[in-house]
């Protein structure tokens, strides 16, 4: 393992090419929407922008960031493309790359995608001051696909009830593979995997499916299964969505491979299919059926777009399965996720 | 309801511009075409098209389609005073009030039978991920199929062929769904037409730079982004050419349009649709004039007839407000010189991330060349938060120190 000190590069979003910027030789780190730094973005940002972004200003505006050598923002929302323009402002001198990311996902879309990413790979090797190869991107691309399927292994159990420290914990682990060094993840993760699994019986639980966007604090999770939730299903930007295989072989080249991994990974709703409008809302009940879910919990950020401008269709398709939805709106603060307790108790009740 | 609406809009306008034929009319000659567009829109005798913002209209008009972007119909529900009862109803349907006005009025439209149904649906993802999520909600509506246009937001050889290559799979989706074909005669002649238009637009934004401007701030109101609509046909061509015309005879006569101006100021993003009394109050009671909307500029170059694709595709890709803010800002500051503006009104449109987000950013820029910004708290759509007592004192606070500002007082 290299004693060296890890290079940070940020990143802000689950469809960022991470082994990308592991085979240029620096660590990704996910800057999550975390922390007490106080609200400083509003100097730059419109309040109406969403709390993930704002948040993320925040940490950066607060430095409350390790020493960090870049950020790689993907151009996914507009309340994103805003953050970039704001980081730019608050942090002249960091080294900042907007990459397009297609909302399709068809072989056009991936050939640019991969040019996009060609292009990145080009800035990644001037920041760093050499280059990298196809074999570099394969071996960091295994690696990735190696903590995918760790983490996806650990979500199954989470999803069976079968893990020491159910959903808090998985969360945890989350957090950790996406802002520490990636040998020490897979270190981690390897034992983990190794611990032996608890009876299956023993979680009671309603099950649930969980989906949204950026929900990356352990206590929330605590807070569900406190309320005798358990999350049997979950599709969240900042769970395994951000750690989904690339897949492929070294048949295809690195970057239409790493294109095409990324944007056929479970689908945030700013990426869909235009031959079936809204068909998010199939996607959410298919995926609340398959994990014999008794109900559903959105959890979206306030002013998120993508999110809110689906949720009427997938309430009426979820209404129309008799599946009970619980909307919770969020604002990356933990004290507004406390405040949804009794909903949530009520809504559990419900499902009993 | 709208269809009755178009026809008397435009049958009163064309009496008015008959009665006064003998001069150029440019107001009332956009009017009228717009409302004949929104009769072509709703008589149910042409084919539609729903769009996206960035769509090339131009192209569709080649194609003998009827298209228009869904925000003129959220911009013209508010402007009939309509608009509240269409808000409602995507708010009783569960869309947030929170995303912007012009989405929900159309999306409550749809879901009150208001909006025609159209043949195609052909959405931007420029310039916002709202507008992109209300054309996919519409064609769920419609149970309509979506094209999309992903538009790249660097202006590099390799983004502006992946966008002209979707317009040549947008022809095949349009062909496989209206039976239309795309005659090549056809869309060289708009692409002549849209360059003609061009340039003449070019004369009347020079025009409007003027020291008195001939502009005030009505008659450029909603011209650039609409204008967009009349690219490649005749329309396009008699529209400009009426501008130019009048602001030139203003000019040549010593005529302002904002009698004895001593404010100038630039409009960013879009107008307030709704009748409100805020452009008078700044017009009558401070002689202030709005010279330039940001929307209203010629950013593109002529388009080649013989390669149209590509040069639509850098046309769109290069539109200030697709991609990073610095190039919105370079072209706002542009303006704010090239028109001699003393201060810029910011109607903040609520729900608009990609305008408004990036305000204090905006704000910031154009201190750098002592331009102040007034940011106005406002949906540019909802009446129904529309706080005129406290815009207004806003706006008077605002002008008091202009009034008092250096450039002002030579003026």
């Amino acid at each position: 393992m290299s004693q060296e000190r890890p290079r940070w590069i940020g990143h802000a979003c689950s469809y960022t090419p991470t082994a990308l910027i592991h085979a240029a030789g620096f660590t990704p780190y996910r800057v999550l929407p975390m922390g007490d730094s106080p609200d400083r973005a509003g100097q730059l940002l419109h309040d109406n922008l969403c709390p993930h972004v704002k948040r993320i200003l925040d940490r950066a505006m607060d430095d409350d960031l390790p020493d960090l050598y870049g950020m790689v923002f993907m151009n996914c929302c507009d309340a994103m493309r805003r953050l970039s323009d704001a980081w730019r402002a608050a942090k002249p001198d960091h080294r900042v790359a907007l990459v397009d990311l297609p909302v399709l996902t068809e072989e056009s879309a991936v050939a640019f995608f991969a040019g996009q990413l060609k292009k990145l790979s080009e800035t990644l090797s001037e920041w760093k001051g050499q280059s990298f190869n196809q074999e570099d991107a394969s071996q960091s691309i295994a690696k990735f696909d190696e903590i995918a399927g760790l983490l996806d292994e650990l979500s199954n159990r989470v999803h069976n009830g079968t893990l020491e420290g159910g959903s808090f914990r998985l969360q945890g682990l989350f957090n950790r593979a996406a802002t520490e060094p990636i040998d020490l993840t897979v270190e981690l993760l390897r034992t983990v995997v190794k611990e032996p699994e608890l009876p299956a019986a023993e979680h009671n639980g309603v099950p649930v499916y969980l989906f949204g966007n950026v929900l990356p604090d352990p206590e929330a999770f605590a807070l569900f299964q406190s309320c005798g939730v358990h999350i049997a299903g979950d599709s969240v930007c900042t769970g395994l969505r951000a750690f989904s295989r690339v897949g492929g072989d070294d048949s295809e080249q690195v970057f239409v491979r790493m294109a095409r991994g990324l944007l056929d990974q479970p689908r945030c709703a700013r990426t869909f299919d235009p031959f079936h409008p809204g068909k998010i809302a199939e996607d959410v009940l298919a995926e609340a059926r398959a994990c014999n879910a008794k109900g559903v919990i959105a959890y979206t950020m306030k002013f998120c777009d993508p999110y809110m401008s689906r949720l009427p269709a997938i309430r009426t398709v979820l209404r129309e399965a008799g599946l009970p939805l619980l909307l919770l709106e969020g604002d990356c603060a933990m004290r507004s996720m406390g405040q949804q307790r009794t909903r949530i108790e009520a809504f559990v009740e419900m499902l009993r | 309801m709208m269809l009755q609406y178009f026809e008397r809009l435009a049958s009163r306008l064309e009496a008015k511009i008959q009665k006064d034929s003998d001069k150029p009319n440019a107001r009332r000659k956009f009017a009228l075409e717009i409302a004949k567009l929104g009769a072509r829109l709703y008589s149910g005798e042409h084919r539609v098209a729903w769009c996206g913002v960035a769509a090339p209209f131009d192209m569709l008009s080649a194609m003998n389609i009827t298209s228009c972007f869904v925000e003129f119909v959220g911009a013209m529900l508010a402007a009939t005073g309509a608009v509240g009862t269409f808000l409602e109803e995507s708010e009783h349907g569960g869309f947030a009030a929170d995303t912007c006005g012009y989405h929900r009025a159309v999306i409550g439209a749809a879901i009150k039978g208001v909006m025609p149904v159209p043949d195609v649906m052909i959405a931007t993802t420029c310039p916002c991920t709202g507008g992109l999520a209300a054309m996919e909600n519409l064609a769920r509506t419609f149970n309509k199929e979506l094209f999309v246009l992903d538009v790249p937001s660097s202006d590099t050889p390799e983004s502006v062929k992946y966008l002209a290559d979707q317009y040549k799979d947008m022809f095949r989706f349009i062909s496989s769904r209206t039976g239309e074909s795309l005659d090549e005669d056809q869309l060289r002649a708009a692409m002549e037409k849209s360059n003609r238009a061009r340039e003449l637009m070019v004369e009347v934004y020079r025009l409007a730079q003027s020291v008195p401007s001939p502009a005030n701030g009505q008659s450029l109101a909603n011209f650039g982004i609409v204008m967009a609509l009349f690219l490649g046909t005749d329309a396009g061509i008699e529209i400009a050419q009426a501008y130019r015309d009048e602001f030139d005879e203003m000019i040549r006569s010593g005529q302002s349009g904002v009698p004895e101006e001593r404010v100038r100021l630039l409009w960013l993003q879009n107008r307030i649709q709704f009748k409100n009394p805020l452009i008078k109050m700044l017009e009558q009671e401070y002689q202030a004039s709005i010279v330039i909307d940001e929307l209203n500029d010629i950013t593109w170059e002529a388009i080649d007839p013989a390669d149209p694709f590509t040069g639509i595709a850098k046309r769109t890709i290069t539109v200030p407000f697709n991609g990073e803010v610095n190039r919105r800002l370079n072209h706002v500051r542009g303006l704010a010189q090239a028109y001699k503006v003393d201060g810029a009104v910011n109607p903040c449109h609520w729900g608009c991330r990609q305008g408004t987000g990036a305000r204090g950013l905006i704000q910031a820029g154009l201190k750098e060349l002592g331009i102040p910004v007034v940011n106005l708290e406002v949906d540019c759509v909802d009446t129904r938060n529309f706080a005129e007592g406290q815009l207004r004192t806003r706006l008077e606070a605002f002008m008091e120190m202009l009034r008092t500002s250096p450039s002002a007082q030579t003026a």
